[in-house]
């Protein structure tokens, strides 16, 4: 399969994320709160969660120093609803612990209302 | 995506109860205490898992809202029949945990067999798969002692469980109950509650809390050994519940070396340590540590013996281990026995034929 309509715009708000089908795979449909779409595999690289049970959020960042918490990228992470790794949803899926690791990706485009995502 | 089913024995499930659910098997003045009084047990742990859904996995919740491990029809669809579960152990969700009250012995001896009623009557009593834990109190040694002869006998109870917290099990003044479970075919099953594993007090950060739990579990089974448990009960095992299992090469040459020095003060071990534990002791696989296929079969080298380990998912934590990806791919026959015969040979409850993992 090339490409394949995953779901509408108006099917996921900003911050929010969904689950979809692209030919036998099971897709992540993520909507950052910028309003971009992203697409990833939806399963936990790990031990193989589905991730659209877990959450969009932020991060306390690596900027941090000891006893202090920064936190950003509000919304732009991907949280497994199990042992709770951290995905980096515009930094390529990777894992905030493990950069080398990342979550399997689509391309995605959006034309009209449709989010399409293709190879 | 069609997964393979894995004939397996989990060795620890949290089955979750509420406590309005126990009111039914508690008398009064105790009901009383949590109807009227708003009774709740007490809690130490100054953080929370700092994970998406705290100590539950974010899928496990009941869809109608009820927290994770509270339904059986739903833990049934996804875990027991899913994985293809043959046997599940279920270890309580250590709240209420009598045997870790600090007072009120009388309230907690109450709600230990409340507990062990319900579980019964509303988890083995309904699912043929599930085996359970006598819940006691044991830090009122004869009224454990007493549960244990209640309800010791029921086919489905297949251990005593003992919490991991602020009492070394191993001391003389407990063996009653270690007696109590011998004659009624019971294994001692211990699951760490919240252990001050820093020097009684708690590490500024859950991560270090979670990450030292096996040196509580370490300290339990050193106890337990120079205490002598294990050959005054010859028929008693032990199981190491959610510890991990990447420290037991670690403590078994330990204890041996100790012991070829310091015999004179344990008179009363007739095997070397080591020995005792490949005998007597097993641990759950889980929390695994990602290990690949030979590191992980170094270790059981180390060990030994490939009989010491058995698996368990933790459903419905936070920290589950997947039957299908939480072990490197072992040959089968090795599969076999750390996903389902190590526990069958343990618990003598449980049913010995089993199904061939492929
Ligand atoms: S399965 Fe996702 S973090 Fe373990």
């Amino acid at each position: 399969m090339r490409e394949q309509v995953v779901c509408k715009t108006t099917d996921i708000q900003p911050g929010q994320m969904m689950e979809s089908v692209f030919g036998k795979q099971d897709v992540l449909v993520c909507r950052t709160p910028d309003g971009d779409f992203y697409a990833f595999r939806n399963q936990c690289t790990h031990q193989g969660a589905p991730l659209h049970k877990g959450m969009m959020c932020g991060a306390t960042t690596e900027q941090s120093e000891p006893g202090e918490y920064q936190y950003c990228h509000r919304g732009e992470i991907i949280r497994c609803p199990w042992h709770g790794r951290e995905f980096d949803i515009k930094n390529d899926g990777r894992m905030l612990a493990n950069p080398d690791k990342k979550l399997p990706s689509f391309k995605v485009r959006v034309e009209n209302e449709n989010v399409i995502v293709y190879k | 995506m069609p997964k393979q089913r894995i004939p397996l024995v989990d060795t620890d499930i949290h089955e979750r109860v509420q406590y309005e659910e126990l009111l039914q098997y508690l008398d009064e003045p105790f009901k009383h205490y949590i109807t009227n009084c708003h009774w709740i047990q007490e809690k130490h742990m100054p953080y929370t898992q700092p994970s998406v859904a705290g100590v539950d996995r974010a899928d496990a919740v009941v869809p109608d809202g009820r927290p994770a491990g509270s339904d059986l029809a739903f833990m049934q669809e996804q875990l027991l029949d899913d994985i293809g579960h043959e046997f599940g152990i279920l270890t309580g969700a250590l709240d209420p945990s009598p045997s870790s009250m600090h007072g009120w012995y009388e309230m907690a001896a109450a709600l230990a067999s409340a507990y062990n009623d319900w579980q019964i009557d509303k988890w083995l009593d309904q699912d043929e798969r599930l085996y359970g834990s006598v819940h006691v109190a044991a830090q009122d040694r004869d009224e454990a002692v007493k549960e244990i002869e209640r309800v010791g006998d029921h086919p489905k109870m297949v251990q005593v469980l003992l919490p991991i917290d602020d009492i070394m099990w191993g001391d003389p003044y407990y063996h009653p109950i270690f007696e109590a479970a011998e004659k009624h075919d019971l294994m001692i099953g211990m699951h760490h509650n919240e252990p001050p594993v820093y020097y009684g007090k708690w590490p500024r950060y859950f991560i270090e809390w979670h990450t030292l739990i096996p040196t509580a579990h370490m300290k339990q089974v050193t106890n337990m050994i120079f205490n002598g448990v294990f050959d005054k009960f010859p028929n008693l095992g032990l199981m190491m519940i959610e510890g991990g299992f990447t420290f037991i090469p670690h403590l078994m040459w330990k204890m041996d070396q100790q012991f070829r020095d310091l015999r004179h003060e344990v008179p009363w071990l007739k095997r070397k340590p080591s020995d005792i534990m490949k005998d007597q002791v097993r641990f759950c696989t889980q929390p695994s540590e990602e290990l690949n296929k030979k590191d992980f079969m170094s270790l059981i080298d180390q060990m030994g013996t490939d009989e010491m380990i058995c698996f368990a998912t933790d459903y419905p934590h936070w920290d589950y281990d997947s039957p299908h990806r939480a072990l490197p791919n072992l040959d089968p026959e090795l599969k076999q026995k750390i996903y389902s015969e190590n526990a069958r040979n343990f618990y003598p409850k449980i049913p010995k034929s089993g199904g061939e993992i492929t």
